[in-house]
């Protein structure tokens, strides 16, 4: 009971918000078409919801986002040990890096269109070339991390180069390993609702687009909640997975 | 374990090394050292002289350039569950639980199931943190995590010991309790240690012998015999005797500091 009071506290200025929004918006003080009231927005995302658009496009657009975000980590990961590990691959991969880390990477969805057709996979691979900078970036600064003690440590104990490499480097390095996961996440969700609204069909990112065309002002907004709270479960759900996996780690363990 | 007539023989070794950004540095400059089986052997110099590269390359861990080592199991080339080490800042595995990392090195041994179980559990129980075996690494205070990873070494009953500056990110008091304790636990187990510190007195201590190491180019500069390593009396700190020899040795290693120091350490 206190855990849900002490959560709705932490939502208040989320309420605030809200409550000044609705009553600019009973004031009449800008059109509706400007700024539906919260109460309409409320209304669409409700109808949304009752109708099953909801869940089509929520499903679509997820699809999409972690399709392209397992793709990610699946490359990503071990290109960053290898980076890490290899001087020549570190040698050619690091420029391809600083270039590719700043740039737009949704400048490339008319390429990938080209490459990939208009339907899910030049959209995956969207995603998967957005998100997969940070997991790369981030396996190899954890990789290059490792304390050298600890794998020296593991050595004199009569390990071998593999044993140290599967029980020493890879849990050692998870951590950031999962950093670049929870920054890739929100990008791969990001990337995949732009791609959808530049592209158009079914999909959060899509059915915003349409509303934006038909100027249905709490259509775009609904649109907007919904991928708030899509994104919202997902990073939760990706905060409650390293928190599992690294129940060991000190940022868990507070030394009182 | 068989014990046979041989400690480390430690013949001409000269080590470099090329820092990022400068010139060729010259850290072991033709070291020679017999340390005796059983002999508890510190190697006292200032940070920079190479006494834990001279520990590093005893490990097997970084690749000897010129000279050799040899212990009961012949030339030294890389690590082995005969020479255990532990280090300043522990490197425990954190995401195992202290009777976890004490397992892993007996697991590499081939002792599984209830063997290392019961072998672990005697280790945790010789450095004191019995009823912590659950814990992580990062639940524990320093001196108890350099508890475990002294247990976790032990366990894999090496010839030969280590310790890399063990206790220098230790507290005081812990760090005389610990000093106390290693020696009771060498005793009882009769291996040969090296022992890397900077702390005169804590050399005085413990050690039979202390190598005094000099300002880089590390060279050993004197080899003392201390004697106050007998019984681990905690009185001994008070004795006239005792704080003599300190004084003895710290004059040895004083100029060496200076020199150190002008070298930018």
């Amino acid at each position: 009971m206190r855990e849900i009071l002490r959560w709705l506290a932490r939502l208040s200025p989320i309420f605030v918000l809200l409550l000044v929004w609705e009553a600019v918006a009973l004031a009449g003080l800008v059109k509706p078409f400007l700024l539906p009231a919260p109460h309409a927005v409320a209304g669409r995302v409700w109808h949304d919801l009752a109708s099953g658009q909801f869940a089509l496009n929520a499903s679509l657009t997820l699809y999409r986002a972690l399709v392209g975000f397992v793709l990610a980590c699946v490359i990503g990961v071990p290109a960053g040990i290898l980076i890490a590990s290899e001087r020549w691959v570190r040698w050619l991969a690091e420029p391809l890096i600083s270039v590719g880390f700043p740039m737009p990477k949704i400048a490339f969805l008319p390429v990938f269109m080209l490459w990939f057709g208009v339907y899910d996979l030049s959209k995956i691979v969207m995603v998967c070339f957005a998100a997969i900078f940070a997991v790369v970036a981030a396996a190899e600064a954890g990789t290059r991390g490792v304390d050298k003690f600890m794998l020296w440590s593991a050595r004199a104990m009569g390990a071998s180069r593999a044993d140290v490499f599967r029980e020493v480097v890879l849990p050692a390095a998870m951590p950031q390993f999962l950093t670049g996961m929870q920054i890739a996440l929100p990008v791969s969700l990001i990337t995949a609702v732009a791609a959808e609204m530049l592209m158009g069909g079914a999909g959060l990112g899509g059915a915003m687009l349409a509303a934006g065309n038909y100027a249905d002002s709490p259509g775009v907004f609904a649109g907007i909640v919904e991928t708030s709270v899509v994104g919202l479960v997902a990073v939760a759900g990706m905060t409650a997975l390293r928190r599992h996996l690294l129940r060991w780690h000190a940022e868990f363990n507070p030394r009182g | 374990m068989s014990k046979s007539g041989f400690g480390i023989e430690i013949e001409g070794i000269t080590h470099g090394y090329v820092p990022r950004s400068g010139k060729p540095t010259v850290a072991l400059d033709n070291v020679s050292l017999s340390i005796a089986p059983g002999e508890f052997h510190a190697l006292l110099g200032p940070s920079g002289c190479g006494k834990s590269t001279l520990l590093f390359l005893i490990g097997g861990f970084q690749k000897i350039q010129q000279g050799t080592i040899r212990t009961a199991r012949g030339l030294v080339s890389e690590p082995g569950p005969d020479r255990g080490i532990v280090f300043q800042n522990f490197a425990l595995f954190p995401w195992k639980t202290v009777i976890e990392n004490v397992r892993y090195g007996l697991e590499k041994k081939g002792i599984k199931g209830s063997e290392a179980e019961q072998r672990a559990k005697h280790y945790i129980d010789l450095v004191h943190l019995s009823g912590f075996e659950k814990a992580f690494p990062t639940q524990l205070s320093g001196g108890m995590q350099q508890r475990a990873a002294i247990a976790r070494t032990l366990a894999i009953d090496p010839d030969i010991l280590l310790m890399d500056e063990p206790f220098g990110a230790l507290d005081a008091q812990t760090r005389r309790i610990m000093q106390e304790e290693l020696l009771t636990i060498w005793r009882g187990t009769g291996k040969t240690v090296v022992f890397v510190t900077h702390d005169v007195a804590e050399a005085v201590f413990l050690a039979d012998r202390i190598s005094v190491m000099s300002a880089r180019p590390g060279r050993i500069k004197r080899l003392v015999s201390a004697e106050f390593n007998r019984s681990a009396d905690p009185t001994i700190h008070k004795s006239p005797a005792f704080n003599d020899m300190v004084e003895q040795v710290w004059e040895m290693v004083r100029d060496e500091v200076d020199q150190a120091r002008a070298q930018g350490h």
